[in-house]
C-alpha cells in the first residue's frame, strides 16, 4: 500500500512539473489531465471511492475535455524559451522548501492512525454527522456516498445552496454572453 | 472474511478470463455485424473461411497484425500513439466492475466481476469519461483536417451526451438506493427496472449510441463527410485498437443497461424451469439481445446532421432526463 502511495505520488508530482515546463500547450494541458488523475488515485487510495470517482468523471472527464478541445482548436505554437531558465530554479525551489515545510509540520502536529484522520471533534459520539471524525469503517458500512451526502445535506446545506445559485448564475451568464444577438 | 475474491490467483485468472472474453466477443461481434448486415441487405456475407465464415475474424486479426503501419510524418509522435492505447485500454478497464452475479461454492460466496467497489456505478460513468481522449487526441496528433474535425465532433457530442447518459440512471439509482451495481440488480428481484422506468431505459440506450460512436450518432467518423474521421491516419493495429475500443465499448454499454434495467443474472421468471440456468448465462443472453438490437439500429437507420444531434442531445434527451428524475423522486418521497 505504501509502494503504491509512493508511486502515485510521484506520478502526480512529475506531470505536475510537466504543466509547467511543457513547451507545448497541448502538452502541458494532458499532464494536468494525468495530475487530476492521479489526484483520484490518491482518493482511491484512502479508501473515499466516491470522491475518487467525482474526481474523475469532474476534472479529467468534464473540465479538462474542454481545456484539450480549446486547446486543441486554437492551437498555439510552442513557447519559445529555454527549458531551464531563471524562473524555473526559483519555482523548483520553492516547491522543494514548500514540500519539506509540509513534511516537518506533519511530523510534528497531525498525527494519522489506521482509524483514520482524528481532527476537531465538534458534536458528540451518539451523532456521528455531528463531528469531523469519520473512523474509517465508521465510513465505510455507511458507505461513501451516504456519509457525504448526510454532511452535505445537514450541516452544510447553506453553502452547498448557495454555491449552486452561484454556479447557475455563471452558467447563465455563459448562456446569455455566447448568445448570438438577434437584432 | 477472507473469501476466494480476495485470493490473488484468483483474481489474475478473472482478469485473464475477461481480458479473453472481451476479446472473443470483438471478434465475434465484428462477424456479427457483417453477418447481420448483410441478412438486412439481402445478401450472404463472409461465408467462405471457415464453416459460416467463422474463422473470419481470425483471419481479420492477421492481416491487422500484418499490414504496414501507415502515418503522417507530421504527426505529433507521442499522442498519435496515445490516442489507441487509450481507446483500448479505457474500455477493458470500464468492464471490471460488471457485475455478472454471484456464487455459493463450498461455502464461499464468489463474485464474478473482478473489482467491488460500492460506488460502481460511478466508477463505469468516470472510466468511460476518459475514452474521449482517445478519439480526441488520435484526430489532434493526426495532424489532419479530417481526423481534428472528428476528434473535435467526438469530444463535444461525448461530453454532452454523458449528460443524458447520467441523467438517465439516476433514475434507477434513487429507485434502488445505491450506487453499488451488485445492490440495483439485487433490488430487481420481481420487478425489472426497466417496468419502473422505461423512459429511463430510452434514454439511456439511445444516449448509448452517441457514447459509442453507432449509427445514428457516429459523426465523430462519418465516412461521407470526413473520410472516417478521427481515425482516418490510422491503419492496421493502430486503427485495430480504435476498432476493438468501439465493439467492447457496445458490450460495456448493453452490460450496464442489463445490470440496470433488464436484472442482470436475474432469470426472466423467477420459478423452474427458468432459475435452474445459471446467472452468467442470463446474463449472456440479455446483454446478446441488446447487441443484436444495437447492430439492427446501425443498418436501417439514416445519419442524423451534426447540429441536428446536439440539439437532441441538449433539448429533447435532457428534459426528458430531467422530467424523470423529478417524477421519480416524487413517487418515491410520496410513497416513504
Amino acid at each position: 500500500m505504501t509502494v503504491l502511495f509512493a508511486v502515485v505520488i510521484a506520478l502526480a508530482a512529475v506531470s505536475s512539473l510537466g504543466v509547467v515546463f511543457s513547451r507545448q500547450t497541448i502538452y502541458s494541458a494532458l499532464s494536468l489531465v494525468l495530475t487530476v488523475s492521479m489526484l483520484a488515485v490518491l482518493f482511491l487510495l484512502l479508501n473515499a471511492q466516491f470522491l475518487f470517482a467525482v474526481q474523475l468523471i469532474i476534472y479529467a472527464g468534464a473540465v479538462m475535455v474542454l481545456f484539450v478541445f480549446i486547446v486543441a482548436l486554437l492551437s498555439p505554437d510552442a513557447e519559445d524559451r529555454p527549458a531551464l531558465d531563471l524562473r524555473a530554479v526559483i519555482g523548483i525551489t520553492g516547491v522543494v522548501v514548500v514540500t519539506a515545510l509540509v513534511f516537518i509540520a506533519a511530523r510534528n502536529g497531525i498525527t494519522y492512525s489506521t482509524n483514520g484522520f482524528h481532527g476537531t471533534v465538534v458534536g458528540t459520539a451518539s451523532d456521528p454527522y455531528h463531528t469531523f471524525n469519520f473512523p474509517q469503517d465508521a465510513v465505510n458500512n455507511a458507505g461513501n456516498v451516504q456519509t457525504v451526502a448526510g454532511q452535505l445535506f445537514t450541516n452544510y446545506l447553506l453553502p452547498f445552496e448557495i454555491t449552486s445559485m452561484l454556479l447557475l448564475v455563471a452558467a447563465i451568464g455563459a448562456v446569455y454572453l455566447t448568445r448570438r444577438s438577434s437584432r | 472474511m477472507i473469501g476466494p475474491d480476495d485470493l490473488w490467483w484468483v483474481l489474475l485468472i478473472k482478469c485473464g478470463v475477461l481480458v479473453v472474453f472481451l476479446l472473443t466477443a470483438f471478434a465475434y461481434l465484428t462477424l456479427a455485424e457483417r453477418k447481420i448486415s448483410a441478412r438486412i441487405q439481402l445478401r450472404y456475407g463472409p461465408n467462405r473461411v471457415g464453416p459460416f465464415g467463422m474463422l473470419q475474424p481470425a483471419a481479420d486479426g492477421l492481416k491487422l497484425f500484418f499490414k504496414e503501419n501507415v502515418a503522417p510524418a507530421e504527426r505529433d509522435k507521442i499522442l498519435y500513439l496515445v490516442g489507441p492505447s487509450l481507446a483500448g485500454g479505457a474500455a477493458l478497464l470500464a468492464y471490471a466492475v460488471i457485475p455478472w452475479g454471484t456464487n455459493n461454492w463450498f461455502g464461499h460466496v464468489f463474485h464474478w466481476d473482478i473489482a467491488h467497489v460500492n460506488v460502481g456505478l460511478l466508477f463505469i460513468l468516470g472510466v468511460t469519461s476518459l475514452g474521449v481522449y482517445s478519439l480526441f487526441l488520435g484526430g489532434f496528433a493526426s495532424n489532419s483536417k479530417y481526423s481534428l474535425l472528428g476528434g473535435l465532433r467526438s469530444s463535444a457530442q461525448l461530453i454532452s451526451y454523458e449528460m443524458a447518459v447520467s441523467f438517465a440512471l439516476i433514475g434507477v439509482v434513487i429507485l434502488s438506493g445505491s450506487l453499488d451495481l451488485e445492490h440495483i440488480v439485487g433490488s430487481q428481484q420481481g420487478l425489472w427496472f426497466i417496468v419502473l422506468q422505461p423512459l429511463a431505459f430510452i434514454l439511456y440506450f439511445t444516449a448509448a449510441f452517441a457514447e459509442t460512436n453507432r449509427l445514428p450518432f457516429d459523426l465523430p467518423e462519418a465516412e461521407t463527410e470526413l473520410i472516417a474521421g478521427y481515425h482516418t491516419e490510422y491503419s492496421a493495429m493502430r486503427f485495430g485498437l480504435y476498432f476493438l475500443g468501439e465493439y467492447i465499448n457496445m458490450v460495456t454499454v448493453c452490460s450496464i443497461a442489463t445490470a440496470l434495467f433488464l436484472g442482470g443474472w436475474l432469470p426472466l421468471l423467477p420459478f423452474h424451469p427458468f432459475d435452474w440456468i445459471p446467472g452468467p448465462i442470463w446474463f449472456l443472453g440479455k446483454v446478446l439481445v441488446l447487441l443484436f438490437v444495437m447492430i439492427w439500429v446501425r443498418w436501417t437507420l439514416p445519419r442524423l446532421r451534426y447540429d441536428r444531434l446536439m440539439n437532441f442531445g441538449w433539448k429533447v434527451l435532457m428534459p426528458l432526463g430531467l422530467i424523470n428524475i423529478v417524477v421519480t423522486g416524487a413517487v418515491v418521497a410520496l410513497r416513504a
